[in-house]
């Protein structure tokens, strides 16, 4: 049933409107614009027409079947009003976008409560309230005008926020490279919660990494049987919002004055095997990383760089966030050192190997040599954004030694990120995660090393 | 009595408090080794009863009213002779009866002065949302102040054990620090699974803290618990 939400046949916007501007129009335009290849139904009393589609007075009024319906009603007791609709037509999905209901106290409890009794009464799945619902190139709910298809990705965007769902949706799809295939925002979470989502795309298997953020678990217990179950399966990064002692009781023991809300959830994200993200920017970036490279066999890393500096503070980070800078063996030594006027070390610093034989068959033949050596299992490749840094990145020298060795690289930027900003997104993004600071790469490698080694040992 | 008896006479009586003689049994009949812990119900008793454990003895007092037994001058440590044993009585009476003269006080927990091992503390606790925490980190001051404990949602596996166990800052601690003796680390894994699996079978259990154990270089053993049943 949860299938209803994100590959419908049919969908009814109750509250369209032909106003530009106006939320109903918005939803509207944006699944005219996305790839939706089902019936649209606007639902509006005052309307004849909309985007082009015929507009009908209500919900029961619609000839044939709705899988679907999304409502962005000013007032909730026209949503309650609605839901009495759809249980009538038989809808068995409502995604309902409008505030004013728990969130607010009050007559926004009870609101809610009444939806939730009848979706339950009627055996329908509610989506929301207040949410944004879900953005994905089959269909978009949001209020938030997209302008960009969003691509066919490996990577699913979960939780109660609806900014998620409509702003950072659409700033993903604009401006960044992450293969993104759903948003969905799910707010109240007043019938379906984290647990439908994560149990629906950790078994769907275009699905390969699945982030999710939450503000409260509404059942830790089955979030901890579901979650283990995804993650063995693929990785799931968690980033928990408002870790405080809500909730949080007069203990009588120690363990209890211990105990905090914020510790519970760490280790259920330790027991379950899911990935921690401390922002929304890791959400990102550690997605990025998990949906783009193979997973290493351990946590040894070669440090691959153009300067010194650079390397000895990668270095320290690497130690920092528990990934090993091993020598490399003999035999690659061996190999490259007519490219080096010292021993080559780890940081391998291609300095000197750039000023023999150039930037670019430098990253063609001493990096790959370096990468493939046994004692290394992933790298981190220190760009700095120059002419001929961009020559070797519309070459996609790096993309085909990471398929071709089977190994791991993160890339990270160090000067020129902005300057070349477009055409490293462009050229390298969608395959290679770069970054535009060491930290930010370093420790998402820490954490694609950390899945890897756990999977197995499992 | 045996420990669904003990729980079910407790909630006869409308308390969510175990004592610790009653906590320690329901424990030790699951598998958890607890320092032996006699209750005596007069001063001639306690001494009777210390003779037969073997001095040194602790005494604690036994009263379903008084949980803070330190707090109320109800522990005495080390006893070891029949005059420390009656002295001792007379102080914990008469400090437990001023700090709480209302209190039912039924004597003291009479048990041996445990041998000395590293200190740590396991235990349990019902989150609203993930439902039963156990909990394991090193007793004594790092408790208190660095909070450094590990926690796992029940059920646990051993190898959530082993994670807990490994996870905590000090555990080099249990190592062996500087020639003390190594903790016998894989008793304490195998403590924290049966506690997990007894509270995934035993609804009504709201927390549990084993505080402190002393680990061993063979074995551990629990000195002081507390069980508290949800309340109804």
């Amino acid at each position: 049933m949860i299938e209803l939400f994100f590959k419908p046949k049919s969908v009814a916007v109750i509250g369209a409107s032909g106003t530009p501007g106006k939320l109903g129009y918005v939803i509207v335009k944006n699944i005219l614009d996305s790839d939706f290849a089902g019936d649209v139904y606007p639902v509006n009393p005052k309307s004849d027409e909309i985007l082009g589609y015929k507009v009908y007075r209500s919900v029961t009024e619609i000839p044939g079947d709705v899988d679907l319906v999304v409502t962005a009603l000013p007032t909730p007791k026209l949503t309650v009003a609605t839901m009495e609709a759809c249980a009538q037509k038989g809808v068995k999905a409502v995604i309902i976008e409008s505030a004013g209901f728990a969130e607010m106290g009050g007559e926004g409890k009870v609101f809610q409560q009444q939806i939730v009794d009848i979706a339950r009464e009627n055996n329908i799945r509610v989506m929301g309230p207040n949410c944004s619902g879900i953005v994905s190139r089959n269909i978009v709910t949001s209020i938030y005008p997209m302008t960009k298809k969003v691509p066919d990705g490996n990577v699913v965007l979960i939780g109660q926020s609806g900014l998620l769902a409509a702003g950072m949706a659409s700033d993903i799809v604009e401006n960044e490279s992450l293969n993104i295939s759903h948003v969905c925002s799910f707010g109240n979470k007043c019938d379906l919660n984290e647990n439908d989502l994560l149990e629906y795309f950790g078994n769907e298997d275009d699905v390969d990494v699945i982030s999710m953020y939450l503000e409260t678990v509404s059942d830790g217990r089955n979030l901890t049987r579901i979650a283990k179950k995804a993650a063995a399966k693929k990785p799931v990064i968690f980033l928990s919002g408002g870790r405080t002692e809500a909730g949080a009781k007069a203990a009588m023991s120690h363990t209890g004055s211990i105990a905090s809300n914020a510790k519970i959830v760490e280790a259920a994200v330790k027991q379950t095997g899911m990935i921690m993200a401390d922002d929304f920017t890791e959400l990102k970036d550690f997605a990025k990383v998990f949906s783009t490279q193979p997973l290493p066999r351990g946590n040894r890393v070669a440090v691959i760089t153009l300067a010194g500096s650079v390397g000895v503070n990668v270095s320290d980070l690497c130690a920092a966030h528990g990934l090993e800078l091993p020598k490399l063996t003999p035999e690659t030594t061996e190999k490259l050192k007519d490219m080096f006027d010292t021993p080559v070390g780890n940081p391998v610093d291609l300095y000197y190997s750039v000023t023999k034989i150039g930037f670019t068959k430098t990253l063609e033949t001493t990096f790959p040599d370096a990468f493939r050596d046994p004692n290394i299992d992933a790298a981190v490749v220190i760009l700095a954004g120059f002419k001929y840094t961009q020559e070797a990145v519309q070459k996609k020298i790096i993309q085909k030694i990471v398929r071709e060795v089977g190994k791991p690289v993160v890339v990270c930027m160090i000067v020129g990120y902005n300057k070349y900003k477009n055409v490293i997104m462009d050229e390298m993004g969608k395959e290679l995660p770069v970054f535009p600071s060491l930290i930010s790469g370093v420790k998402a490698l820490s954490k694609l090393c950390q899945y890897g080694m756990r999977k197995q040992s499992s | 009595m045996t420990g669904p008896e003990i729980i079910k006479s407790a909630r006869a009586e409308k308390r969510t408090v175990l004592t610790e003689i009653e906590a320690k049994t329901i424990l030790g009949e699951i598998g958890i080794n607890c320092t032996p812990t006699i209750l005596a119900s007069s001063k001639e008793q306690a001494v009777a009863t210390s003779h037969e454990i073997g001095y040194p003895v602790v005494l604690k007092i036994s009263s379903k009213d008084i949980t803070h037994k330190s707090d109320a001058g109800g522990v005495k440590v080390n006893l070891a002779n029949k005059g420390e044993v009656e002295q001792a009585w007379d102080e914990i009476m008469a400090s437990c009866r001023g700090a709480y003269p209302d209190a039912d006080i039924e004597g003291v927990a009479v048990q041996a002065m445990a041998e000395m091992g590293t200190e740590v503390i396991m235990g349990m606790i019902k989150d609203p949302s993930f439902g039963p925490v156990v909990m394991f980190g090193l007793g004594g001051v790092l408790v208190e102040v660095l909070k450094d404990v590990s926690f796992r949602i029940v059920p646990i596996d051993k190898n959530d054990a082993v994670e807990m166990c490994g996870e905590i800052k000090g555990k080099k601690l249990l190592e062996g620090y500087r020639g003390q003796d190594p903790a016998d680390v894989a008793c304490l894994q195998d403590m924290l699974v049966t506690l997990s699996d007894f509270v995934d079978r035993t609804p009504g259990i709201e927390e549990i803290d084993m505080n402190p154990v002393f680990a061993y270089k063979a074995g551990a053993a629990v000195v002081d618990a507390r069980i508290i049943l949800s309340a109804e």
